[in-house]
């Protein structure tokens, strides 16, 4: 398993596909089933909007490393509409009811580093890592 | 019995992570270079003569004191200590300081934090080193003191590379303890007891942070699948304190156990607690929540479909 | 991929395949609707035991899901949502809050068949 990998994120299968890869991943890791699931679960609202909204785009993995703790870093970029306002996006509520919802802060809450960034016309990239305990 | 010391010894030194660019680095700072090096091989022959004589001193000196005496008691150890001891002083005009050398100081440095000598005393020794070695160095180039003068400045700077190291082994050892102490709390478990068929009772102790509130919830998650539980009871009479960050991981839980068909009753509110929340005006929203445990059982058990009768006679027969 | 809708009895079973995307989940859907209708069912049992994420799209789509099969009469439950998935989602804040639930599909029977469901207590 190499320590970096694209995936294209063009249809949902393409997302099943990211998420399968990211745990195979981070299988050698020191993670439990529960962040397992979180880092598949956050990848998938990530890839979704990417499929949803940015038609296409690419999600890359990679494994990293600070000092003995590893971790799975996530970034998915696309060159899609691009979010107007990031900080209205990053607010819950926003998100989750309503059916243009991002799911971005509830991404944010299931990985340990997270940054996002996007202007109208450019695209968005998010960058997400989760570390081991 | 040595040899476990050894043995010990030697898997200490492999879980200090030293590399050859962090030796490079300790060099430079202690602005320890190839001039110093050529000086301290230089006074090998010196050293050779005097070898025994400085350790001799060196372990009557430790002798002399209580604290340090005590851990000499054992001839056995002593001695290995005193052969060990000389081999290092040697080492230091050896020239060669890679990090093959740094694996041997890291481990002197663990054996004698084994035998739990404090590094106040292992420092001491350093100290008694460095002035027994001065002395003899003054003697030894009495016709060129400038040369003795650096000679002495290039010893110190070596040493001041093993005392590092050798801090690192006791620093090393306490957060060894530390991380061991941490991983046995971790694993006492908070129980989670099937006390009926399909109810769980989930007594919590003490303070939840963060993570033990996301084991606890993880385990408890488990425990409704594999226990195939309905009700949920949550003692919460032990713990300590309830403000909004622990009301918040209580309400996750909650929330996680209902998506799998688990009703949960937080019970154990005290007046205190009780208090406390409606001042911090946290709301536990639709979730149950009784004042004492007994209460939230017999609750749980109603729900369940339980009756519980008490036998007319409150005895059991004998005979 | 195709849902595997089973019925037994008044209830239909819905199986969500662990590989089903959105747009398979939509198609669960309509087939759903037009089963309960068919059948007359009064109880459907939404199975997740296979799906190893739950985001907020596929949470959107069941919520969509459960809420037309209660506009034509008939009670849904949702089963089998596991520990790590369902940890997962309260971190997300999807609590499906609404949705009966139950821990499996022999646990969501017995809930149909038996006293009424009470459908907002916690």
């Amino acid at each position: 398993m190499s320590a970096e990998l694209v995936v294209q994120i063009r249809v949902d299968a393409d997302v099943l596909l990211a998420r399968q890869k990211a745990r195979e991943m981070a299988k050698p890791l020191r993670f439990s089933a529960s962040e397992l699931t979180l880092i598949a679960t956050a990848i998938s609202e990530v890839a979704r909007n990417i499929v949803t909204y940015a038609k296409r785009g690419q999600i890359m993995l990679r494994l990293v490393s600070r000092g003995r703790r590893r971790g799975i870093r996530v970034v998915a970029q696309d060159e899609g509409p691009g979010i107007a306002d990031i900080n209205r996006a990053m607010e819950d509520g926003f998100s989750t009811s309503s059916s243009l919802g991002l799911g971005l802060p509830g991404s944010k809450r299931l990985m340990d580093e997270f940054d996002i960034v996007s202007a109208l016309g450019k695209g968005t990239t998010v960058t997400m890592t989760k570390w081991e305990r | 019995m040595a040899e476990q010391h050894e043995e010990a010894a030697d898997r200490f030194a492999d879980g200090t992570e030293i590399s050859e660019q962090e030796l490079a680095h300790r060099k430079e700072f202690l602005e320890l270079g190839e001039e110093d090096v050529a000086r301290l091989t230089a006074i090998n022959d010196l050293a050779r003569r005097y070898a025994d004589a400085v350790i001799e001193d060196f372990y009557r000196h430790l002798l002399s004191f209580e604290d340090t005496r005590s851990f000499f008691g054992d001839p056995q150890v002593l001695q290995r200590v005193k052969n060990m001891q000389k081999e290092y002083f040697l080492r230091l005009t050896q020239g060669n300081y890679d990090l093959a050398y740094v694996e041997d100081r890291l481990k002197i440095g663990a054996a004698h934090e084994r035998i739990r000598l404090p590094i106040k005393s292992y420092l001491g020794m350093y100290n008694f080193y460095l002035r027994a070695v001065a002395a003899r160095l003054v003697d030894a180039f009495k016709k060129t003191p400038d040369e003795a003068w650096s000679t002495f400045l290039s010893l110190m700077k070596l040493t001041f590379l093993d005392i590092g190291f050798a801090i690192d082994t006791y620093i090393n050892a306490s957060e060894r303890t530390i991380r061991a102490q941490q991983e046995a709390i971790q694993e006492l478990p908070t129980p989670v007891l099937p006390v009926r068929e399909g109810m769980l009772l989930v007594p919590i102790i003490g303070i939840i942070d963060s993570l033990r509130a996301r084991q606890l919830t993880e385990q408890l998650l488990g425990s409704i699948r594999s226990n195939r539980a309905r009700m949920v009871v949550i003692d919460i009479t032990g713990v300590q304190s309830v403000d909004s960050r622990v009301a918040n991981h209580i309400v996750q839980t909650v929330e996680a156990a209902r998506l799998m068909g688990a009703r949960v009753i937080i019970a154990g509110i005290s007046p205190e607690v009780a208090q406390t929340m409606v001042t911090l005006g946290i709301d536990l929203g639709r979730i149950m929540t009784v004042g004492d445990l007994q209460s939230g059982i017999e609750r749980a058990e109603q729900l369940l479909g339980y009756v519980v009768t008490r036998s007319r006679s409150g005895e059991t027969a004998t005979g | 991929m195709r849902a595997s809708i089973l019925k037994q009895g008044s209830v239909l079973i819905a199986s969500v395949q662990g590989s089903m995307t959105d747009a398979d989940l939509a198609q669960m859907r309509d087939e759903l609707v037009l089963d309960v209708r068919r059948h007359r069912s009064t109880g459907v049992i939404v199975d997740v035991t296979m799906l190893e994420v739950m985001d907020s799209f596929a949470a959107r789509t069941l919520r969509g899901i459960t809420q037309m099969i209660k506009l034509l009469g008939a009670t849904s439950i949702v089963v089998g949502i596991q520990p790590e998935v369902a940890f997962s989602m309260v971190q997300l804040g999807l609590t499906l809050e609404g949705t009966n639930t139950a821990l499996d599909l022999e646990e969501g029977l017995a809930l149909l068949k038996g006293p009424r469901i009470d459908h907002h207590e916690r």
